[in-house]
């Protein structure tokens, strides 16, 4: 179990990292192509679809290395307890929204495969809409591993988002 | 939409991290809507990576991660301490001439801000400079870049307002440089109160600026050929952060040799952190602004702000207080197209000039990027840079008085806003 | 008294006529129906992007959409003809062809199979012409010219039929894509330009006129269904009247429009040779499979 997770974090970093070289790449074809005057509508189409992709990935990425920005005026001057049942209730109410990002996000793409992507024809939208449920599926995952370490250790995990650490 | 602002600020307050509480406290309008479909707060935040103004965010993050490790930033630093290192704050100041440049490449202040995070970010704390005033200056300044054409908030105001665009573009040069002066002075301010330390004793000898010019001939040629290739046509400005990544790795890889396949794998892992902790944000907080232009927010509190006075500058001045308190919630593009059919008929019919007032709004509204609790530049350095919310806020102020007491003398002196583009237009 | 908000998006400006006639339309709707059916309009695209729009509404949103044939081709491929090149001529056949058995069917299909209710269609915007920084009088002119085209496949094949090299981009894009010649041109109506700007960017106009745009006005057929009938027949008869009333405003404002620019330096190219034009426009019926169909209409319509 803990190998296949291991493999899974690694496709994702490889696909994330793959995604965002080839909207480089693809937005430059484009340019030179139009330059050459043979504008190729599909390559910024196919750049937006890796997009979305790249974003809910590296989404997973940062929320696994503690790197979303949060606010702790508060929560740092709160006792130990206090801030470990804050964390609990944070991570019971995240969740909670992935769990409703990852059903809805599933019910858009289907709804929206009828939908043509940026008008091309026998691509859907789907393609992209199902970004956002597996990165959900994905960002639940490493939110119910946040959850099981709380539970394992006693007191608070020194996250880099509280305590200023550089990344 | 009451109750939504209230769960934003508990979420925030319990240490949620801002793009959850943002996105989750968005979803509770839709709640309060059961005529509206569960699924839209997820589609608009896919719409959000469709859309071609932030395609340019994670392309400038990892133009800005390469650049470092390529010996860009290097001979680029080490050509601005030769330029301003007898200055206090000389780095600051660079920040500054380099979102003025910048505003002729991508044209976006979310885009400035993302690149200059991961070029001048972590050199500026080396130096001294605490992270919240490196944040602060790297967010702020770039409100300069949205000033020099093409921009894309006066594009918008134009077309909405049915103002020249060639007009509205020559308009932004000279309140850009009185900002970037003023933006100046804040800067020497505060690193003189602080004690930032000059990097060098004196002024640089004629010699070390020639050896650091050829050192930096290549960084200092990037600017130039981007803004060359945006003018001859040759790049959107959607390309052009495409363009700079892959310059980046031409001069890492080929001219200074110094980008190998372990750096360049560490930079993209750099970028994918970057770009996710940045765009997650923006992404979901379009839930929460769908709510409020649902609403009609802004629009109702609008009209009843023009019956007021009918001094056409107190007005104007009442409109800026107005947008700069929605821009804590809205950005820029939102308040652009939502406020611009109500307060310009009004400004028009007491007399005020289009121009005048167009350039003046948008700066109020560019300044909605910078400021908490929702901005996406705000959000993308303060995410890049690890600086908290309220230390962001305390060191920006003498930017903020600044740049507020620039907007007041633009709002007094229209001459100052209309002088180039009444003398190439006539 | 049933209450009932309809929030009607669309993407011009509101100095457009467009948005003023969707004001008049709630303001009609609004009195008939004694304030129960009220209509707000959100302008300049605020509600969301008209491809997202369209999904809401298809999912049950109290929400309107003005589009275009080409996306609900999308949905029923047949009705994209509707938006070929030089399809209708005038404006009276354009009024007329939702009164066709053909196109009753397509619309009753939208809604049963797709949940999108065309509450009217009679909002045209007028002819369509190339733009662009050269006079354009024979399909060769076009040859290489990039020639901006919304992103849908049925106006692509359009552009490319007559000539061009379709380049998809929002309309917002125009303006900076012309001036930085990401663009050689664009194709649109003459009511277009100046509430854009667009005759600071572009110097000559081709009266091409190769596609009359009618435009759609959408709504969820789910909600539709659930309106008292009285309600139902407003919110449709004060449609096709708004939309009847500024597609005339709006053929003559071409005249006024063509005046202004001109009298700002536009020049005009009107000896166009259209018989070519309307033959190499039959390539992009063909490129679609919608030879047929076109034909299937032209003979319910007596052409
Ligand atoms: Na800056
Ligand atoms: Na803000």
């Amino acid at each position: 179990m803990k190998t296949l997770y291991d493999y899974v974090l690694k496709l994702e970093a490889i696909l994330a990292g793959l995604f965002l070289m080839l909207m480089v790449g693809l937005l430059l074809l484009g340019g030179v192509a139009r330059m050459m005057q043979h504008p190729l509508n599909w390559t910024i189409d196919l750049a937006t679809c890796f997009f979305a992709w790249a974003v809910f990935l590296c989404a997973d990425i940062a929320w696994r290395k503690d790197m979303l920005m949060s606010l702790d005026l508060v929560t740092a001057k709160l006792s130990e307890r206090y801030q470990r049942a804050l964390l609990f209730v944070n991570y019971a109410v995240i969740a909670l929204f992935l769990c409703y990002a990852i059903y809805g996000g599933t019910l858009l793409a289907w709804t929206s495969r009828s939908r043509t992507f940026n008008g091309i024809p026998g691509v859907s939208y789907s393609w992209v809409t199902a970004s956002i449920a597996v990165g959900a599926a994905l960002m639940l995952i490493t939110t119910i591993l946040k959850i099981r370490a709380l539970m394992r250790s006693d007191g608070v995990p020194c996250t880099a988002a509280a305590s200023g650490e550089v990344a | 939409m009451l109750l939504v602002v209230l769960a934003f600020a508990v979420f925030l307050l319990i240490g949620m991290p801002v793009a959850f509480a943002i996105g989750i406290s968005g979803v509770l309008f839709f709640l309060q809507h059961p005529e509206l479909p569960f699924t839209i707060p997820l589609q608009v935040t896919v719409s959000q990576t469709q859309n071609f103004a932030l395609l340019a965010v994670p392309l400038f993050i990892m133009a800005g991660n390469y650049m470092n490790r390529s010996g860009i930033t290097e001979s680029l630093l080490n050509l601005a301490s030769v330029a301003t290192g007898h200055f206090k704050g000389g780095l600051a100041q660079i920040s500054i001439v380099l979102s003025a440049l910048m505003g002729g490449v991508s044209g976006s202040a979310i885009a400035d801000a993302a690149m200059q995070s991961r070029i001048l970010g972590e050199e500026m704390t080396k130096r001294g400079m605490s992270r919240g005033f490196t944040a602060g200056v790297i967010s702020f300044t770039s409100l300069l870049t949205p000033l020099i054409p093409p921009g894309i908030g006066m594009i918008l105001y134009g077309t909405i307002g049915q103002v020249s665009i060639g007009r509205m573009f020559a308009a932004g040069f000279a309140p850009a440089l009185l900002l970037g002066i003023a933006m100046s002075i804040a800067v020497w301010y505060t690193s003189n109160k602080r004690g930032y330390p000059p990097e060098r004793a004196k002024r640089a000898s004629l010699a070390e600026v020639g050896s650091a010019l050829r050192g930096g001939v290549w960084a200092l040629l990037f600017p130039v050929i981007l803004l060359v290739g945006l003018r001859m046509g040759i790049f959107t400005p959607s390309e052009i952060g495409a363009f700079a990544v892959l310059y980046a790795l031409f001069i890492g890889f080929v001219v200074y040799r110094r980008l190998k396949t372990k750096s360049f794998i560490e930079a993209l892992e750099i970028s994918l952190a970057d770009v996710g902790s940045a765009m997650f944000l923006i992404s979901l907080s379009a839930i929460f602004s769908y709510g409020i232009v649902f609403e009609r927010i802004p629009e109702v509190i609008a009209s009843s702000l023009t019956s007021l006075t009918d001094n056409v500058q107190l007005v104007m001045v009442l409109i800026v207080l107005l947008v700069l308190v929605a821009g804590l919630f809205i950005d820029a593009t939102v308040i652009i197209i939502m406020m611009t059919p109500i307060f310009l008929p009004a400004v028009r019919a007491m007399g005020g000039d289009p121009v005048h007032f167009g350039v003046v709004f948008i700066v109020a509204a560019t300044i909605g990027n910078f400021t908490p609790p929702v901005g996406a530049a705000m959000f993308t350095v303060c995410s890049i840079l690890r600086v908290s919310v309220g230390a962001y806020v305390r060191e920006s102020l003498p930017l903020m008085i600044a740049i507020g007491l620039t907007t007041l003398l633009l709002i007094f002196v229209p001459e100052l806003i209309l002088l180039i583009p009444n003398l190439l237009f006539g | 008294q049933e209450k009932h908000i309809l929030r009607m998006n669309h993407v011009h400006s509101p100095v457009e006529a467009y948005h003023s006639a969707f004001q008049e339309w709630a303001k009609r709707v609004g009195e008939r129906t004694n304030g129960g059916l009220k209509i707000e309009v959100f302008h300049s695209a605020q509600l969301g992007n008209e491809e997202d729009i369209i999904e809401q509404i298809r999912q049950g949103a109290n929400i309107g959409q003005n589009t275009d044939a080409a996306r609900l081709g999308n949905y029923v491929r047949e009705i994209a003809v509707l938006n070929g090149p030089y399809f209708v001529d005038t404006l009276d056949e354009a009024f007329a062809l939702s009164k066709l058995d053909i196109v009753k069917k397509w619309k009753t299909e939208l809604a049963d199979k797709h949940g999108l209710q065309v509450v009217c269609f009679d909002f045209v915007q007028g002819k369509r012409h190339v733009f662009a920084n050269k006079p354009v009088r024979n399909p060769g002119d076009l040859s290489g010219l990039r020639i901006r085209t919304p992103p849908a496949p049925i106006w692509q094949e359009s552009v490319r039929a007559i000539g061009a090299a379709p380049t998809a981009m929002s309309f917002g894009d125009i303006y900076p894509g012309l001036q930085q010649r990401a663009v050689d041109g664009a194709e649109l109506t003459y009511a277009n330009i100046r509430p854009s700007n667009l005759q600071e960017v572009i110097k000559n106009v081709s009266e091409t006129g190769h596609i009359t745009l009618i435009n759609f006005e959408v709504v969820s057929a789910a909600w539709f269904k659930k309106l008292p009938a009285d309600y139902q027949t407003a919110l449709v008869e004060e449609c096709s009247a708004a939309g009847q009333k500024v597609s005339k405003v709006l053929a003559d404002a071409a005249e006024s429009e063509k005046a202004a620019l001109v009298k700002g330096g536009m020049k005009v190219t009107d000896n166009v040779d259209l018989e070519a034009f309307r033959k190499a426009g039959d390539a992009a019926y063909k490129a679609l499979g919608l030879t047929e169909v076109r034909a299937a209409v032209y003979k319910e319509m007596g052409r």
